[in-house]
């Protein structure tokens, strides 16, 4: 047997390709093993008809970590090609006029005017609180959560200094974002809102991934989350990659090939050594054992302690606190080739270049939530559609389109059967006939059609229960209790085995802020010995 | 002029109020409560609506009450005698029901019939739920800091409450975190399998609420619930001898005996304020009162918006007023009997009959009638709690008859196209309709029906939006955060203008809590 690794990362996704270069970096002799045969986890780009070439799963990416974005700079000279649409939101009406979100606050508020004057008069204010709130976030975000029970000394110093940069708020901006923390997206937008489009495209970011309506607390966090590291003045941004999100995946993988990574894939993890308490190596599965100082796992903590790991090797309480995180899967997504553009009622194309979000008013949205809550398809689900090849025409042939929809709510656990080919297709069919509601066109101009279920999201990327974020992103699973209250620092009860992906502080989204954080605390120890 | 001086004012004689009056007499301060009806207890009094029988007409069952306030005003002495209520029958549609009784083997006995393995669960679960509710107690006889705030003072509190906190060790201070953050539902899908008991516990979740069972936050409501203490026993509810008026008449009584004056049918029209100050009142009728403090017992959109003028309030406060969650979502239904109920699934006179009815058989049943309500309707099949205090207090009804209790969620305020006498019929119907089914006989024997809807506690009561709680209990509007940051602790922004109502912490329920903390920060001030 060869020398162990350092390090073995479970997992090419971005946090795991993130965390691998970073200790790469850092002089450590790291494998990174991908179960399927391409790296990104779900962020791949997909040919799903001949020419036709889409985000399969996820397809906007969240505000990168900074030091991602350095470190690709400096190893490869490359920024992401980064597609930022403006107008970032096109939200449609069945009859009536569409709202048009746009970068630009002023030319947002006179959008908004012909809905609502009042509205539109608020609008910077509102801005304004979404941003500090997002930036107080931001600063939470690039720490390691404290231990509540053991505070050290430099955590105390780290909360202080968070303490501080929360102070420099004001008192008032202060109470007012941690009265927003536990807030309804509801509660929120209602006091600063009449508008129902308006309320409901903005109460949309509220409840992405969340297996809740926003009239449930914690759904304002949610909307702050999809802020944070955004770029200031602006609301719903959401940024695409020129290529696809797969474009981001390599780049990541180069980086870390270039820090000196070994990936391989195809290389499927069924088991985490441990001997005496320590995670000492894993076992693939075409029974290769392979050995390495430390242990760290991308894949979310269910996956990581109740498969992989022996649960013997954990105290029963910890199993527990593990069985009991929520996963929940509410979304799902629907990928169509197109033969021309979806006739929206809109007087430049360009328009429906950012997202289109069916999200004409909270009720709706709660509705759609009321549908999954009793475990079925909404009926009238929420979208989240962008049309990438409005912006990148390499993504379809001449002329043809692609579009790429998230959908909102599809639970994993139907009330009635499973997801088999009939409820998925069921599932396709409700999208398009909601979307062709807004776009008469659509039904008829669809080529191909590609629909994946929670089912299918847990199957084909290894995510629990199809959960996006690798965990709910409730209030009860955030902080120093994500993934579990006394584990957030990215170690667990195992020694030498880590986690580095959404399911740890800060959560999902694609920031890499995961895996650059475990990062960190992986070469603390390191550097400790 | 000098004869008409009070050190003190208190408006509204509800519980809180009158607390408050009784702590500030003690102290021997010269105390007068101003109270708008004719009658003491705001909601919690007993009425007697149909002849000879006697109607805790809002506020039914008392279990919050603080002990130390118990002791402290020597409320037994003043005629508190409280009466346990001591099991909970769930009827269930397929003809079974779920009980829980006083006697700890017969309750393990009835979960055992319904899963081993909550029956296992149910002791470990009472266990940690004593256990959080004791390390919540602290916090709520506690003035709440200000987290914004540099002063020493505050930061004390606050390193105190860090220190509380950590001194729990992880077996209490992280499922205490949970439950602040969870929802009833999925906190006891932790534990429990039966759907009739998690939907029955996680209803005192939901009580007064306008959530689900599924919403976030309702976990920390079901705590709020747990600390019922009766005698010093954690979660034993119970009724006030003479109904919940009672309550209320003791502590008057008490107030009375320390030296406060109390005046019915005294209309506090608006605050006196002068330079800055509060001065006293004016009462409807014209007439002012002075004294050099004042301190209100109604809820805060009422106290801040109703009795001052606005210009005497920051813009900024009185945004954070208007903004202050108040939705009211329940409604009661007040029955005199002819005889008494029989439950389907307990047919006949038991000692079922002595304890809480809940229909909660499922939490789905609970989420759909959460579901009306958001969209503006109330419950067709509603949540409900039912008492029959004639049961353990004879003299409630007339020989042989009954009063039954009804409380009713959700029926919200906001109803689409609003309240009217038509809507208020049909609400009672659907209820006595839903109850129906498991009282066959239940329509027979009714001779007279009282409906209270949200509208109609606010104008009775003065409860706004029919809230019973003076304000929701969501996270943004507990603790340090009601009603509305900084003013949280009893203080507002008019100097010698205090709040002592529910709408303060830590609010809802009949605790008295909030009167005994504000009646403390006054005399601290005085």
């Amino acid at each position: 047997m060869s020398r162990p690794y350092d390090a073995i990362v479970i997992g090419a996704g971005h946090n795991g390709l993130t965390t691998a270069a970073r200790l790469a970096k850092a002089g450590l002799r790291v494998l990174a093993l991908e179960g399927r045969d391409t790296v990104g986890g779900a962020l791949v780009t997909e040919e799903i008809h001949p020419g036709f070439k889409v985000d399969a799963a996820c397809h906007q990416i969240g505000a990168l970590h900074p030091g991602v974005v350095g470190d690709l700079d400096q190893a490869l000279g490359v920024t992401p090609d980064i597609v930022r649409s403006d107008p970032v939101v096109f939200a449609p009406l069945i009859d009536g006029h569409p709202l048009l979100l746009w970068r630009d606050p002023i030319a947002t508020a006179e959008a908004i005017a012909t809905f609502s004057k009042r509205d539109a008069e608020s609008w910077s204010a509102f801005v304004e609180l979404i941003s500090k709130a997002a930036g107080l976030l931001e600063a939470a975000y690039e720490r390691t959560p404290p231990d509540l029970l053991s505070v050290d000394a430099s955590d105390l110093w780290s909360l202080v200094r968070l303490g501080g940069r929360a102070r420099r708020l004001g008192k008032r901006d202060m109470m007012e974002v941690a009265r927003l923390l536990t807030m309804t997206a509801v509660e929120l937008l209602d006091e600063w809102f009449e508008n129902d489009l308006l309320k409901g495209t903005l109460g949309a970011t509220g409840v992405t991934g969340m297996f809740q309506g926003p009239m449930a607390a914690g759904t304002a966090y949610m909307l702050l989350h999809n802020h944070v590291g955004t770029e200031n003045g602006t609301v719903r941004s959401a940024d695409r990659v020129r290529g696809g999100v797969g474009v981001l995946s390599h780049a990541l993988r180069d980086l870390a090939r270039s820090c000196g990574v070994e990936i391989r894939t195809n290389a499927r993890v069924t088991r985490i050594t441990v001997k005496d308490g320590r995670a000492i190596g894993v076992v693939l599965a075409n029974g290769d054992e392979l050995e390495a100082e430390r242990v760290i796992s991308n894949a979310d903590p269910r996956r990581t302690f109740l498969d992989l790991v022996d649960p013997l090797d954990l105290a029963p309480r910890f199993v527990r606190q593990v069985q009991n995180i929520k996963y929940r899967g509410a979304c799902a997504k629907v990928n169509l080739a197109l033969d021309t553009l979806p006739s929206f009622a809109v007087s430049d194309p360009a328009l429906l270049g950012g997202v289109v979000s069916i999200s004409p008013s909270l009720d709706y949205l709660e509705r759609a939530y009321d549908d999954a809550k009793y475990g079925d398809i909404s009926r009238e689900p929420y979208l989240e559609a962008v049309i990438p090849s409005l912006a990148d025409p390499s993504l379809a042939p001449d002329g043809k389109h692609v579009m790429s929809i998230l959908v909102q709510y599809a639970p994993y656990h139907l009330n009635d059967g499973t997801w088999d080919e009939s409820r998925t297709s069921e599932l396709g069919d409700r999208v398009v006939k909601t979307l062709a509601q807004y776009a008469p066109n659509l039904e008829q101009i669809v080529l191909a059609r590609h629909v994946l279920s929670p089912r299918d999201l847990e199957t084909d990327f290894g995510l629990t229960e199809g959960n996006i974020y690798h965990g709910e992103m409730t209030l009860d699973q955030l902080f120093f209790m994500r993934p579990v209250p006394g584990w957030a620092r990215y170690r667990t009860p195992i020694e030498n085995l880590y986690l580095c992906g959404a399911g740890t502080h800060p959560g999902g989204g694609v920031t890499g802020r995961p895996g650059y954080n475990a990062a960190r605390e992986i070469l603390k120890d390191v550097k400790r010995g | 002029m000098a004869a008409n001086r009070y050190d003190a004012v208190v408006i509204g004689g509800g519980h809180n109020g009158l607390v408050a009056a009784a702590y500030l007499a003690r102290a021997g301060k010269k105390v007068l409560v101003l109270e708008r009806r004719h009658l003491v207890g705001g909601s919690a009094v007993t009425e007697e609506i149909y002849p000879g029988f006697k109607y805790s007409v809002c506020s039914y069952v008392v279990s919050l009450l603080r002990p130390e306030i118990i002791r402290e005003l020597d409320l037994s002495a003043h005629g508190l005698d409280l009466l346990p209520l001591e099991s909970t029958v769930t009827p269930l549609p397929n003809g079974d029901y779920l009980a829980r009784w006083a006697d700890h083997d017969q309750t393990r006995r009835e979960l055992y019939r319904h899963s081993p393995r909550d029956a296992e669960a149910y002791d470990e679960f009472g266990t940690l739920m004593y256990h959080l509710a004791f390390a919540v107690k602290p916090i709520l006889s506690m003035v709440p800091p200000d987290p914004t705030s540099l002063s020493p003072a505050d930061l004390r509190s606050l390193l105190k409450l860090a220190n509380h906190f950590r001194g729990l060790g992880e077996e209490k201070l992280y499922p205490l975190i949970k439950l602040m953050t969870m929802s009833s539902a999925d906190y006891l899908d932790e534990w429990f399998e039966t759907e009739a008991l998690k939907a029955t516990m996680s209803a005192s979740g939901v009580i007064g609420t306008f959530l689900g069972p599924r919403s976030p936050g309702t976990a920390y409501v079901l705590l709020h619930h747990y600390m019922g203490e009766i005698d010093g026993a954690f979660r034993a509810w119970g009724f006030a001898k003479g109904g919940t008026g009672s309550v209320s008449e003791a502590i008057a009584s008490a107030a009375r005996g320390l030296g406060a004056e109390i005046r019915t049918e005294a209309s506090v029209a608006r605050v006196i304020i002068e330079n800055g100050r509060a001065a006293g009142v004016a009462l409807e009728s014209g007439e002012e009162i002075r004294a050099n403090v004042v301190v209100s017992g109604v809820d805060p959109r009422l106290t801040f918006l109703g009795l001052i003028e606005p210009d005497e309030l920051p813009s900024e406060f009185v945004q954070a007023i208007k903004r202050f969650r108040i939705r009211g979502s329940s409604g009661k239904v007040n029955l005199a009997l002819d005889a008494l109920p029989n439950l389907a699934c307990l047919p006949g006179v038991g000692p079922h009959l002595r304890g809480a009815v809940s229909i909660s058989p499922s939490i789905e049943y609970l989420e759909r009638a959460y579901d009306d309500a958001k969209y503006g309707s109330f419950s067709r099949h509603p949540y409900m709690d039912i008492v029959l205090p004639s049961m353990i207090d004879p003299d409630m009804a007339p020989p042989g008859k009954h009063v039954m209790s009804i409380f009713v969620q959700y029926a919200p305020y906001e109803l689409n196209g609003g309240w009217n006498d038509a809507q208020r019929e049909e609400f009672g119907d659907a209820v006595i309709d839903t109850l129906s089914e498991y009282m066959p006989n239940l329509k027979e024997i009714i001779l007279h029906r009282q409906v209270l809807t949200p509208w109609d506690m606010e104008r009775d009561f003065g409860l706004t939006e029919g809230n019973i709680f003076h304000g929701e209990l969501s996270l943004h509007q507990l603790f340090f955060m009601r009603p509305a940051a900084p003013w949280t602790d009893y203080h507002t922004p008019i100097k010698d203008f205090y709040q002592c109502g529910s709408g303060t912490h830590p609010g809802g329920g009949i605790s008295g809590a909030s009167g005994r903390l504000a009646a403390l920060t006054m005399l601290e001030d005085m």
